[in-house]
């Protein structure tokens, strides 16, 4: 019943507070704060200054390094979940771009002019392929990407052998690893507020899908059809060709992701990446975007691999084990989900 | 609102900065302890559980050392990241147990270069940009573990070799040794498979071994979890064959392998020392400014039904 | 005189920054129907959730049955037997018909187990009361829109109500269910039940009140019995001036062919023909009124043109005399056709959107150069079309969900009208729209056909179709069945072309 509405005063957001205000009731953002300064707090010290490690650039850096590869899954991840939909073989795409980059570049020996487009170009065409099934074939995402998590684990596996692909014997001195695996493991400059490069290439994913999202028609046809997909068609969005460009984006993305898999373990693993799809999901979800499509962005995802990357450090620092550290993070996306229930109308 | 996020800020500000003050006492006396960092690349299997109770009990000795554990969990990044977290946390020391040598030999250049000694126990990195490196000699035990399976079977027989992950230096090392044991024999091997050292990975690839082999001999396992794990899939396979086939493994655990040789699972089994005790007495001896050999190979011993009670035969 | 069931006094009820009802009185007989009318905004739902407990605090007292009542929650009222029959049903789907109605309150066996049959045999006699013999253990999505209004009223009935409150009920309802609706509306009059009837279709109230209150900014402007109280002064006190026309039209001089539409047809799911071979045409500054019955075909007529059914459709478009093909509003909205769908929150708006993007939704090529958007040039856009249609939200940034229903559909159409078209098909555009915003709306359509643009029109008000169109086309199960000029057009002659094979 709407007679009202014209003369109730409306939602808190519409009436325009300062930026600070307005940034400070995202309760995604003010989670993160409080996430933040209890890291602080609690943060470990240095074994002999006793200075608390959080306040040191290292750390911090660290922090940027070490979820660079899961905040690239999430940022393609997001524009998947605005449409209402969901990617689950981003894992397995990761692991099959990490095996084939390996397999392109050492056993086959192509330069990395040939190899790495060649690889992006696989993953986006998985994308694509799982894109088509949901948006032209009308299978629902979960299954559709699930059945795509399968497979492409499956083609890794059978790409490799089943066998990690690196350079050189193990063992026996370094031989000629590809020089972008180093490229990649270190910063550009050797300055200390320079971070690794592919912590830039993360940060430089997270932009430009940022501004996309944001500031193109792309992005804006891509809310509206997680808000109301009929009511989108029925303006003039192709949906079918937008939804299956989310999902290529979204697989591009696990491409990346898996060239610094590949990067970092200095080999192609087929065995690498499972349940990364998982925390993906976890990031965009307690950043604040909703499941349903429609509502979100990339700023909230941003928050949420903050949040995730914080905590996990905090307690990595700590010493906490692995059981603990999945305990902890259950119950974060607990409670972000508790704190972002809409209140009913 | 803002008063309250100020509050927080200022509240946790105080907090880091109060707790602030260099320590008094000379390091490695017991009011300030080394510290030293140990990585463990996998709680999950029961040998490296041993060796983080050797170095826990070699620590618990000495006043003058701590020792902070932590576990990649079998994850390779983790593994990376847990030793930055070292070198930033400025501990005296580190002791490591890759995952891998590939994805850890940066890391612990790091260390290194950022003036922290490591030392590295049982499985290496590449090249030679570490402190001391403690492990056994597994081409030895692989090649004893050939030579002994050759007077079992008579010179000759069908085997399955269960591996190691090969992407680590003893499954290669155990593999290779292996082969020169068996060298000049009948021995043939007519099924392998990387079983990461994970006895489930082991059951299932035995599995499909028995399937597809009427004829199995033994069966040789780079450690022996695997080996039990092949030793159940054989029983649950119901044709008796756990009894025909001869299993050998390596580590030899009092309350593992040597259980098994003593319960006749296991045919025989080749000790692989942990080194836990030894690298805490080195990890000393270098932060004492002593000199420590580069690489320390440890000496092996052969557990059989015959000599278990008395403690194994020592193989130099 | 029967006795007062219902007296509220002085009702006076403020949010932060604004006051909703100032010192409104309303009463209620047994057995009388209480016509509510206003604009929106007036108060009325503020009023009726008073009533039905959503709001506990106001002042003023509220006296049901001779005892004074101040209501802590919507259960407390239902225990004091005020039922509210709202505009969006509160049934759940997947549910059945009997559980629906029986919802919380399920009938127990001695063992505290629920009691199907009874609730079944309950459930039955409930609807039988209201002419509406269905299967009470389907799920209620299975049935209409209008029957499930019956299965709400049933859930009313069952908590022995002495006040119903109905929220617009007639909104998504044809004649025939109408007519079934006012017979219970009589039956609950004659068995003593005080009925509040909220309606913006005018000649309902004085179907079937006794007594109409009106209200405008939150204050009663009078109550008088049906009698007593003409029409157009019954607008006047909603209004508070006076209207010279509803429905303003002018006669215009139909110009050059723009649309023509030659045997088309539309495939529903089961094989049969939504739309049966259709031909018709429309010529710049002509509105067609398309009549029909829910069912007849006529919202899938212009679905049709507009694209929506892809495949599905087969037959010739041509617009502005050239063929053309039109598979996907894509298509339709690039050969400058608009639909307004008789659905807004389904079709029409994303909501949880802002009011701006909502209006730019269908024009983004409009506000930036090769996908790159341009916010100042949408944010001039969307500040003329809120102006050009009179849209009330305190900023364009707020989700369109929190706008009223009326203003909601002022975005639809600012939406369509900044892709400029020249087609205009409207679907009921002035659904839950009150009558100031009504005549705005007439008023725009008038304008759009002076400018040349060609209108289809479908509204379920026939005297609102017949007001604004030039030339009519009925429709019955898929096919015309009679084309009538203005001069032969006439309520009789539409309806018995409605119903005819």
């Amino acid at each position: 019943m709407g007679d009202e509405r014209d003369t109730l005063p409306l939602d808190d957001e519409a009436a325009g507070p300062g930026l600070a205000r307005r940034l400070l009731r995202q309760r995604g953002l003010l989670a993160f704060f409080v996430v933040f300064v209890f890291c602080l707090a609690s943060s470990p010290r240095h074994v002999r200054t006793r200075w608390p490690l959080f306040l040191t650039l290292d750390v911090q850096k660290s922090i940027l390094y070490e979820h660079a590869e899961q905040g690239v899954l999430a940022v393609g991840m997001t524009l998947v979940i605005l449409t209402g939909g969901i990617d689950l073989s981003v894992s397995s795409v990761l692991c099959l771009s990490a095996v084939l980059f390996a397999t392109l570049r050492i056993p086959v020996g192509f330069p990395l002019i040939l190899a790495l487009p060649l690889t992006l170009a696989a993953a986006s065409a998985a994308g694509a392929f799982t894109g088509t099934l949901v948006s032209r074939f009308r299978i629902q995402a979960f299954a559709a990407t699930l059945a795509m998590m399968a497979a492409a684990r499956g083609i890794a596996r059978w790409i490799s052998h089943d066998e990690k692909i690196s350079a050189g014997i193990v063992g026996q001195a370094r031989r000629a690893d590809p020089a972008i695996f180093d490229f990649m493991t270190t910063p550009l400059v050797k300055h200390p507020l320079m971070p690794k490069t592919m912590t830039l290439i993360f940060l430089a994913c997270l932009g430009i899908l940022w501004i996309v999202l944001a500031r193109t028609r792309f992005g804006r046809h891509l809310y509206a059809i997680g808000g109301n997909e009929e009511a989108a068609r029925l303006s003039g969005i192709r949906v079918a060709w937008n939804k299956t460009a989310a999902y290529a984006i979204c697989a591009l993305m696990a491409g990346v992701a898996g060239i610094m898999d590949c990067c970092q373990l200095r080999q192609g693993d087929p065995a690498t990446g499972i349940a990364y799809e998982l925390d993906a999901i976890a990031a965009v979800v307690i950043g604040g975007t909703s499941l349903m499509g429609g509502r979100g962005g990339m700023g909230f995802t941003l928050v949420g691999i903050l949040t995730l990357g914080y905590i996990d450090k905090l307690l990595s620092l700590h010493g906490v084990g692995p059981a603990g550290r999945e305990i902890a993070k259950g119950f974060i996306i607990l409670v972000a989900v508790l704190i972002q229930v809409r209140p009913r109308k | 609102m803002r008063t309250v996020s100020t509050v927080l800020v200022v509240a946790a500000a105080l907090a880091c900065v109060l707790g602030c003050s260099e320590q008094e006492a000379p390091r490695g006396s017991a009011e300030n302890p080394f510290v030293v960092g140990m990585s463990q690349c996998n709680r999950g299997e029961p040998w490296r559980v041993q060796m983080d109770k050797d170095i826990e009990d070699a620590a618990a000795k000495h006043d003058e050392l701590t020792v902070l554990f932590k576990d990649a969990a079998n994850d390779s990044i983790k593994q990376q990241g847990q030793v930055r977290e070292f070198i930033q946390q400025g501990v005296d020391l580190i002791i490591i147990s890759p995952k891998e040598a590939k994805p850890l030999t940066q890391p612990v250049a790091e260390a290194m270069v950022a003036g922290i000694p490591v030392i590295v126990l049982d499985r290496k990195v590449e090249g030679d940009n570490y402190t001391c490196f403690i492990g056994a000699d597994n081409v030895r035990i692989g090649e004893e573990a050939g030579k002994h399976l050759v007077k079992l079977l008579g010179g000759k027989g069908k085997i399955v070799e269960l591996k190691g992950l090969m992407s680590s230096t003893p499954g290669q090392e155990r593999h290779d040794g292996f082969m020169k044991g068996i060298k000049g024999s009948d021995i043939e091997i007519i099924f392998d498979a990387d079983c990461k050292w994970l006895e489930p990975e082991a059951k299932k690839e035995m599995s499909s071994a028995l399937q597809r082999f009427e004829q199995i001999d033994a069966v040789y396992a780079h450690n022996d979890p695997s080996a039990h794990g092949a030793f159940l899939a054989a029983r649950e396979e119901g044709k008796g064959r756990q009894t025909s086939i001869k299993f050998i493994g390596i580590d030899a655990l009092p309350h593992e392998g040597v259980q098994y040789v003593k319960d006749g699972i296991m045919t025989a089994t080749l000790e692989y020392p942990t080194g836990g005790a030894l690298g805490i007495e080195k990890a000393l001896d270098i932060l004492q400014d002593k000199p420590v050999p580069k690489n320390i190979i440890l000496g092996t011993r052969l557990f059989t039904k015959d000599n278990v009670d008395k403690g194994g035969e020592a193989i130099e | 005189m029967s006795e007062l069931i219902l007296e509220m006094h002085a009702i006076r009820k403020e949010f932060p920054g604004v006051l909703a009802l100032d010192g409104v009185d309303l009463c209620a007989r047994a057995g009388e129907v209480v016509g509510l009318v206003g604009e929106n905004g007036a108060g009325k739902s503020t009023l009726m959730r008073v009533v039905s407990g959503v709001y506990p605090d106001y002042a003023g007292n509220v006296t049901i049955g001779g005892s004074p009542c101040r209501f802590r929650s919507p259960r407390e009222a239902e225990a004091a037997g005020v039922a509210m029959i709202h505009q969006e049903l509160s049934l759940v789907p997947a549910m059945s018909v009997m559980e629906n109605i029986f919802l919380n309150r399920e009938p127990r066996t001695r063992l505290r187990m629920v009691d199907f049959r009874k609730m079944a045999a309950d459930a039955r006699s409930l609807l039988a009361q209201l002419d509406t013999p269905i299967d009470v253990t389907r799920p209620v999505d299975a049935y209409s829109i209008a029957v499930q209004q019956m299965v709400e009223i049933a859930k009313a009935l069952s908590r022995d109500a002495r006040i119903v409150v109905m929220d617009e009920p007639t909104s998504t309802l044809n004649d025939a269910e109408t007519d079934r609706l006012f017979a219970i509306v009589e039956r609950l009059r004659a068995s003593g039940v005080a009925v509040i009837y909220i309606s913006h279709k005018l000649e309902e109230i004085y179907r079937i009140a006794d007594r109409i209150v009106v209200l405008r900014d939150g204050k009663l402007i009078g109550s008088a019995t049906v009698a007593e109280l003409p029409p157009d002064q019954m607008v006047q006190w909603m209004v508070g001036r006076t209207i010279d026309q509803f429905f303003p039209k002018h006669a215009c001089e139909p110009g050059e062919e723009l649309l023509r539409v030659e045997s088309l047809s539309v495939w529903g799911g089961d094989g049969h023909r939504l739309v049966d071979d259709v031909s018709f045409t429309l010529r710049r500054g002509e509105i067609v009124g398309l009549a029909g019955l829910r069912g007849a075909g006529n919202s899938e007529l212009l679905g049709a043109v507009f694209g929506r059914y892809g495949r599905r459709a087969l037959g010739r478009i041509s617009v502005r005399g050239k063929p053309a093909r039109i598979t996907s509003p894509h298509d339709a909205i690039r050969h400058r056709i608009a639909l307004v769908t008789n659905d807004r929150k389904a079709y029409g708006l994303v909501l949880p959107m802002s009011v701006l993007h909502n209006i730019t939704l269908a024009s983004l090529g409009c506000v930036s150069r090769f996908s790159w958007l341009r916010p100042r040039l949408e944010r001039a856009h969307g500040q003329r079309l809120r102006a050009e249609l009179s849209v009330r939200t305190p900023t364009l940034r707020v989700e369109t969900n929190t706008l009223s229903g009326g203003n909601q559909q002022k975005v639809v159409l600012a939406k369509w009208l900044m892709t400029e078209p020249d087609i205009l098909l409207l679907d009921e555009p002035t659904r839950g729209i009150d009558v100031g915003a009504k005549a705005e709306i007439y008023r725009l359509m008038n304008q759009w056909t002076r400018a040349g643009k060609g209108i289809v029109l479908i509204t379920s008000e026939l005297p609102e179709l017949l007001a604004m169109s030039d030339r009519f086309i009925v429709m019955h199960r898929g096919q015309v069945t009679a084309r009538l000029t203005r001069e032969q057009a006439s309520q009789e002659a539409i309806t018995a072309a409605s119903m005819q094979e």
